[in-house]
């Protein structure tokens, strides 16, 4: 391993370390930084300047809320794993586009290996994790007011009970709680229903 | 009996801590104990837990895209730029508008197509103009205007020498190649018994020289003298069989002719022998050298050694070349530097002595009759290299 990439790995860490720190300037240098590169990516492979930004954005995402959790395990520099991340992701936007088997990519030779990088594992993860909150979604939807305000207001958007006691106008805290596990159970049922049959 | 929600309330006070230790120790029996129970507190973590993350994630995906849109606006006011305030260094990021981005991306895709085709068009552009340039240098004789009038026979060598191969062919016995000389030009006798004059530009690189006249009677000639400045060459025929031209019916002018007199010259410009006339125009010639004349006669490769005479019969000067890019101007050496020369030569004992000709038989005679009685002494000089 050379010095370049010693270097790298060392900003790389640094970056991790700043962004699981909860620090979006950090994040945001790191977004610039990678940008161009997948952008490039995506537009040599016959795609839009919109879909570089929808893939980098997932992308980006997966290595986020794997730093976030503190489960991130980079065998490589930052700029791999997300050339990694984001090449799976546009293949597979490619593939179901154009139906077509076989769709042959355009690398970087700059940015390989881009396999074994631990992206896969990664990205699988990610899908799950993006089915359930789909069907999270779908099951507030469904649940109705005033229960979608309130769990929103309370686990979404991290609001305190007093907040939303006085928002929805329940004559004490207490009530509001009742109410919210009431709403809990129904929610339960709803999302357990369509997220185990899927 | 307890409902789910009492079981929801119990669960967030444990989760969260907030339980008496009894209480927390006697839910914890009940959970590791009563199966039913269990299941619920795992669907009651996973409900909140994927809540809290739908929650994060939502969150995340605004930061995210907040991000893209900041990086936009970055790249288009570069100047509201705050520098970062973090320690550790990344490797800097190049801000560039998106037009110059593409520009960029561009020509680091077609870097090195560009790049041969622009060398190759450079190339054969140079090449085209120096060889063109060469071409026409090798075409044209360095002359600058001045052009020396001694005729090249290679074309005529050419066919002659087809014609051999021909000729060979047919007896099966190689004959030898018939040569015609590479050059030729004009010359005219200078003595009864024997000197010719004609200018140094035709006989020069010359190895062997052959005089031919209009009865096509060949001699073998040498070089006397050359003086290349005055482009003037004396030579003298060394035949053991010659015996002299006849008297010589014109006579050398020793002085300058007048502009405006009418002048003519005889040549061989092609086989056969070829008159011209005009007049002299001026008593300079090319570039204002004093030792010519300009004439307007038409001349042409060939007749350089051309005798110039007069109207009456007269030699003032010998035909030298002729000016490229101006109408009708030749240029012939004055006869009086020819009479000088003749004189200085007389001088170092030659082989056979200098007789000028003394008395004039073209005077008075018409134009018709003095060109008869000149053509028996102008010659063709061919030369051989």
């Amino acid at each position: 391993m050379n010095m370049d990439s010693t270097t790298a790995l060392a900003a790389d860490a640094h970056l991790i370390r700043a962004i699981q720190g909860g620090d979006e300037r950090a994040l945001s240098q790191l977004y610039r930084l990678h940008w161009p590169m997948v952008s490039h990516f995506v537009l040599q492979n016959s795609g839009s300047e919109d879909d570089a930004r929808d893939v980098y954005q997932e992308g980006v995402m997966v290595f986020y809320e794997k730093v976030r959790e503190g489960s991130l395990e980079l065998s490589c520099q930052i700029k791999t794993y997300l050339y990694a991340v984001c090449r799976r992701l546009w293949l597979k936007r490619l593939t179901t586009k154009s139906r077509l088997h076989g769709v042959r990519l355009l690398d970087e030779e700059e940015y390989g290996p881009y396999l074994n990088t631990g992206a896969e594992d990664d990205l699988q993860e990610a899908e799950e994790r993006d089915r359930r909150f789909a069907t999270m979604s779908e099951a507030l939807t469904h649940l109705g007011e005033p229960c979608r305000s309130l769990l929103e207001g309370f686990y979404l958007l991290e609001k305190s009970m007093l907040d939303l006691t006085a928002e929805h106008g329940y004559t004490n805290a207490d009530t509001a709680k009742t109410q919210k596990y009431k709403c809990l159970t129904r929610l339960k049922k709803l999302f357990f229903a369509s997220y185990k049959e899927v | 009996m307890q409902t789910e929600a009492d079981y929801y309330a119990l669960f967030e006070a444990y989760q969260r801590g907030e339980l008496a230790a009894g209480a927390r120790a006697s839910l914890e029996a009940r959970l590791s104990a009563e199966p039913r129970l269990h299941q619920l507190y795992t669907e009651y973590v996973e409900l909140t837990g994927t809540l809290l993350a739908y929650g994060e994630r939502r969150r995340a995906r605004h930061t995210i895209s907040a991000l893209h849109e900041a990086m936009l606006a970055a790249e288009t006011t570069p100047a509201t730029e705050v520098a970062s305030p973090l320690t550790y260094s990344v490797n800097p990021i190049l801000r560039i508008s998106r037009t110059e981005r593409k520009l960029r991306e561009f020509w680091s895709g077609h870097r090195a197509t560009v790049g041969v085709a622009a060398s190759v068009a450079v190339l054969a552009v140079f090449s085209t103009l120096l060889g063109l340039n060469l071409w026409r240098a090798a075409n044209t004789e360095p002359s600058n205007g001045y052009r020396m009038l001694r005729l090249e026979v290679a074309q005529l060598k050419q066919s002659q020498r087809a014609l051999t191969r021909k000729v060979a062919k047919t007896s099966g016995v190689p004959a030898a190649p018939v040569n015609n000389g590479k050059f030729s030009g004009t010359g005219f006798a200078l003595t009864a018994d024997g000197y010719l004059v004609t200018s140094s530009h035709v006989i020069q690189g010359a190895d062997s020289l052959l005089i031919e006249g209009r009865d096509h009677q060949r001699y073998h000639a040498e070089t006397v003298y050359t003086d290349a400045k005055h482009d003037l060459a004396i030579l003298r025929i060394k035949d053991s069989g010659f015996d002299g031209f006849g008297k010589l019916p014109y006579t050398f002018k020793g002085g300058q002719a007048d502009i405006g007199e009418r002048v003519y010259t005889l040549g061989y410009p092609r086989e056969d022998v070829v008159y011209g006339e005009g007049a002299l125009s001026a008593r300079s010639g090319f570039n204002g050298d004093t030792a010519f004349y300009q004439v307007s006669i038409p001349v042409n490769p060939g007749n350089s050694g051309g005798p110039l005479l007069d109207e009456r019969g007269n030699l003032i000067g010998v035909v030298s070349g002729r000016q490229d890019d101006a109408q009708s101007a030749a240029f012939a050496t004055k006869s009086s530097y020819l009479v000088r020369l003749v004189d200085s030569l007389k001088n170092r004992q030659p082989v056979q002595p200098y007789h000028l000709p003394r008395t004039n038989q073209l005077t008075g005679a018409a134009r018709a009759q003095q060109v008869k009685r000149l053509q028996d002494f102008v010659f063709v000089v061919k030369v051989y290299e």
